[in-house]
């Protein structure tokens, strides 16, 4: 720009120099503008601080104990007491082939739970705003929501006697068509299917209500034009709906890839027998047997780490993905 | 330091414990002490009646007699995970003078060396006299708790009475379709297939599960029929020791391999219960009132129960023990077996100010006295002396709420160290039960127990890093070949090479040098 024959006026660069200067005089010092800052909107500060003091006794604290993944643990001599080992919890770990196994099955079930899992609130939440006569669609979300606040406890009980080979209504309907019942709690090959079809069932309901409430920030003017234009509701559907939701799907999406490895074991352990380790096996469930049951907290803790650290490179790398293609991004 | 100051308190406290003037002959100190104490155990989180939080009636009585009260100082309240509560207490530092409840054996093992529990054997030997009597009368057992430097740190709550589970058949089944009690396994065999096929409940459906278990975990058990083994003790797949005396596992014994391919055949054939892998803990309640299941292996007391329960529902019901069938081998073996000590009782921490009050303390509750109290609460209220047997009185029989029950809240029958009666069960167990264990002890069918070995640092390495991979893949292969995913004859040899790949022979290594420091 400085390199533009016509330009006549003083240089780009002296003017901002001049502007910086004259701002340097005016506000006195960084110190007293952030007093003034904090004096003038002390009140969002106060609501921040509940959450900061969360955020440190709950999560920053507690990583001080994530040393001892690199120690002999012993309880009575305390965390600082226990001498270092390295990384031999971990050495372990990776020559063991049932946590190798657990990881791979971890993968593989959360794969199905975002495959699966995550499309359907959303294809929900589009259904639910198409429902034109209000008391039917009141129904049908109570009837979606209600799962999700059913203890897991039961929704196993639910499971499991849905799917007996006697009295489940899952093998009834089998015998209708002349088929044989299946023990399917006690196959391998059908705990994958089960526990993401009951994890879709229980969940998919509640977490459409995120999305209905991005649905219901659209600005109905956008609406009113495409009526004009004389766009169908399915064209509404995908040239308005879903873009202007779209957000919100990928924030979503990127949070549930953080949480990929934390696949909801209290329920794992409610469904699975030995006989469905092979495909039922996931890391928090192998944590659980070898280090809770077992008394390993050192092992246990090296276990959660390295489940940590793959879920901290899931979610940058989710991030930095969605930031390039769609400019959305958590930060 | 600690245990110079250790020194000097016993010291100082033999010196003044020289009894002046003793109220009662069970008089532990001079002037009336106060103990903290750490009780958690599933019933009660602390030492006091449950909710109303008031002293135990038995601990009112206790400290009439010693002079010594125990004031509650229980840590992890808010859970009902003992382990949990224990981890609490060790975590946060401060201890109290006893710590007792349930499943305490492992931590103060553990921890025990390492300084956190005081050592017993030479306080129980000099101030613990009725303690020490009974380790001379019952040898073996105090080896049995002890770590692996050879001291033993807690006084345990010991189980009386030998049987715990028995098998148990419908009697009226047999009799409706004329058949006597199964002898032997192919008795059992055929009595099984009839009662699958002839329809003995008489609805006119093929609905009856000729043998049932509320832990599938007892579907084990019908591998003593072929004479392998399922486990050494009260313990589901543990270890035993074998003819040679050493320790084994069951499930890496060539008699498993042609066990365990008799009870798959028999689960194909549709002689046990389809779902035993997942009907869960209240398959005995709905199977016998539903009137389909014809027999289990279960605990005496309450699988007679039903017999009364269900009296009335069911016309004829008549569920009962009867003896072990004679394996294929001519062995009739009941595996299971109440154990002579359980990992639950109490210790002396560390902090305790004055461990030698809390010993002598510990040894009141092994007098005559202090057992009668804590098995059958306080005389007078709950019970009276007559003819010299400890009779509990008519309205704690004929209550509404189990005698055991009633106990807890007396503050007896918790998990205190103490000697149990067998008395205070036999009182209260029902008619059917008292018979079947009258024909048990017709027959010598109980073996030994194996009561655990205490692992060094060292061995508990190796035994962590392989055990519970091992025992994982053991039970998912057992499970597959009992559901027919799997040969297990033709799986056998990959089978036990996998178990030598995942270190099965370390294991047994490590075991059996604990096992020989400790027993011999």
């Amino acid at each position: 720009m400085s390199s533009d024959p016509d330009f006549t006026g003083p240089k780009t660069e002296e003017l901002v120099i001049e502007a910086r200067e004259a701002q340097r005089e005016r506000k006195p010092s960084r110190m007293n503008r952030v007093g003034d800052h904090l004096k003038r909107e002390w009140q969002l500060y106060a609501m921040l601080i509940p959450t900061i003091l969360w955020l440190l006794i709950f999560l920053y604290k507690p990583m001080y104990g994530l040393q001892i993944a690199f120690k002999d643990y012993s309880i009575f001599r305390g965390v600082a007491g226990s001498p270092w080992i390295g990384f031999e919890h971990f050495d372990a770990l990776f020559n063991n082939d049932q946590f190798l196994r657990a990881l791979r099955n971890t993968i593989i079930i959360s794969m199905y739970g975002l495959l699966f899992g995550f499309p359907m609130p959303i294809l929900l939440a589009l259904m639910f705003n198409e429902v034109l006569h209000k008391a039917f669609k009141n129904t049908a979300q109570t009837i979606v929501y209600l799962p999700h606040f059913i203890s897991s406890v039961i929704i196993a009980g639910i499971v499991i006697t849905a799917f007996s080979p006697s009295a489940g209504i899952v093998n009834t309907i089998l015998g209708w068509f002349g088929m044989d019942s299946i023990y399917f709690l006690t196959k391998p090959e059908w705990f994958r299917p089960i526990f993401v079809g009951t994890g879709i069932w229980q969940e998919a309901g509640f977490q459409s209500i995120v999305y209905l409430a991005a649905i219901a920030g659209v600005s109905p003017t956008l609406y009113e034009s495409a009526v004009v234009d004389g766009a169908s509701r399915w064209q509404m559907m995908w040239k308005i709906t879903i873009p202007s939701i779209m957000p919100t799907i990928i924030i979503m999406l990127i949070i549930r890839i953080g949480n990929m490895l934390e696949v909801s074991f209290e329920m794992i352990i409610l469904l699975y027998q030995p006989a469905t380790f092979e495909t039922a096996d996931v890391v928090n469930t192998f944590i659980y047997r070898q280090g809770i049951q077992g008394g390993q907290y050192d092992l246990a803790a090296a276990a959660g780490l390295f489940n940590a650290v793959v879920a901290f490179v899931l979610v940058m790398t989710a991030n930095t993905i969605s930031k390039r293609y769609s400019r959305t991004s958590l930060w | 330091m600690r245990k110079l100051s250790l020194a000097l308190t016993i010291l100082g406290t033999t010196s003044l414990t020289v009894p002046a003037y003793a109220e009662s002959h069970l008089q532990v100190v001079d002037k009336p002490v106060e103990l903290t104490i750490h009780m958690h155990w599933p019933r009660a989180q602390g030492y006091m009646v449950p909710k109303s939080g008031e002293p135990y009636p038995v601990e009112l009585e206790a400290r009439k007699l010693t002079g010594v009260s125990l004031i509650d100082a229980t840590a992890g309240r808010n859970s009902t995970d003992s382990n949990e509560a224990m981890n609490l207490l060790i975590a946060q530092g401060k201890m109290p003078d006893i710590v007792g409840g349930h499943l305490i054996q492992q931590p103060v093992n553990e921890y025990g060396p390492q300084g956190a529990f005081v050592p017993l054997n030479e306080l129980v030997e000099e101030h613990a006299p009725n303690i020490a009597k009974f380790w001379e009368d019952h040898p073996g057992l105090k080896e049995a708790i002890s770590a692996f430097d050879g001291n033993y740190y807690y006084i345990p709550y010991l189980p009386d009475g030998k049987y715990g589970r028995a098998w148990f058949i419908r009697q009226d089944w047999l009799d409706a379709l004329g058949l006597e009690q199964p002898q032997d396994v192919d008795e059992l065999y055929d009595v099984m297939v009839a009662f699958r096929d002839q329809d003995p409940n008489g609805n006119g459906l093929k609905d009856e599960i000729p043998y049932f278990a509320r832990q599938w975990e007892e579907v084990n058990r019908l591998l003593t029929l072929w004479d392998a083994r399922s486990s050494g003790s009260d313990t589901y797949h543990d270890f035993y020791v074998n003819d040679e005396g050493k320790l084994v596992h069951p499930y890496a014994q060539v008699a498993y391999r042609d066990a365990l391919a008799n009870v798959a055949k028999w689960y194909a054939e549709g002689l046990i219960d389809p779902e035993i892998f997942t009907r869960g803990s209240s398959s005995r309640d709905y199977l016998l009132s539903e009137n389909l299941g014809g027999m289990t292996h279960d605990w005496f007391a309450s699988t007679s129960g039903y017999n009364d329960a269900l009296g009335d529902k069911i016309d004829g019901f008549n569920f009962i023990p009867f003896l072990p069938p004679a394996s294929a081998g001519g062995v009739r073996m009941e595996e299971h077996r109440r154990i002579p000590i359980k990992p639950d009782g109490w210790a002396i921490s560390h902090q305790a100010k004055d461990p030698v009050t809390v010993i002598k303390y510990f040894d009141f509750w092994f007098t005559e006295e202090g057992r009668l109290l804590s098995n059958f609460g306080v005389e007078g209220k709950t019970w009276d002396m007559v003819d010299g047997e400890p009779v509990y009185k008519p309205e704690v029989l004929n209550s509404d709420s189990p005698v055991n029950s009633q106990m807890y809240l007396e503050g007896a029958q918790i998990q205190r160290g103490y000697w149990q009666d067998y008395r205070y069960e036999w009182q209260w167990t029902s008619e059917a039960a008292r018979k079947g264990i009258e024909l048990y002890d017709t027959h010598d069918l109980l073996i030994d127990q194996f009561l655990g070995v205490a692992l060094n640092k060292k061995e508990q390495a190796v035994f962590d890093r392989y055990w519970p991979s091992l025992r994982t893949y053991m039970l998912e292969r057992q499970q597959a070949w009992i559901l027919g995913s799997g040969d297990v004859q033709a799986d056998w040899d990959d089978y036990t090479k996998t178990l030598d790949k995942m270190g099965y022979a370390d294991v047994i290594e490590v075991l059996n040098t604990a096992y020989e420091r400790q027993y011999n």
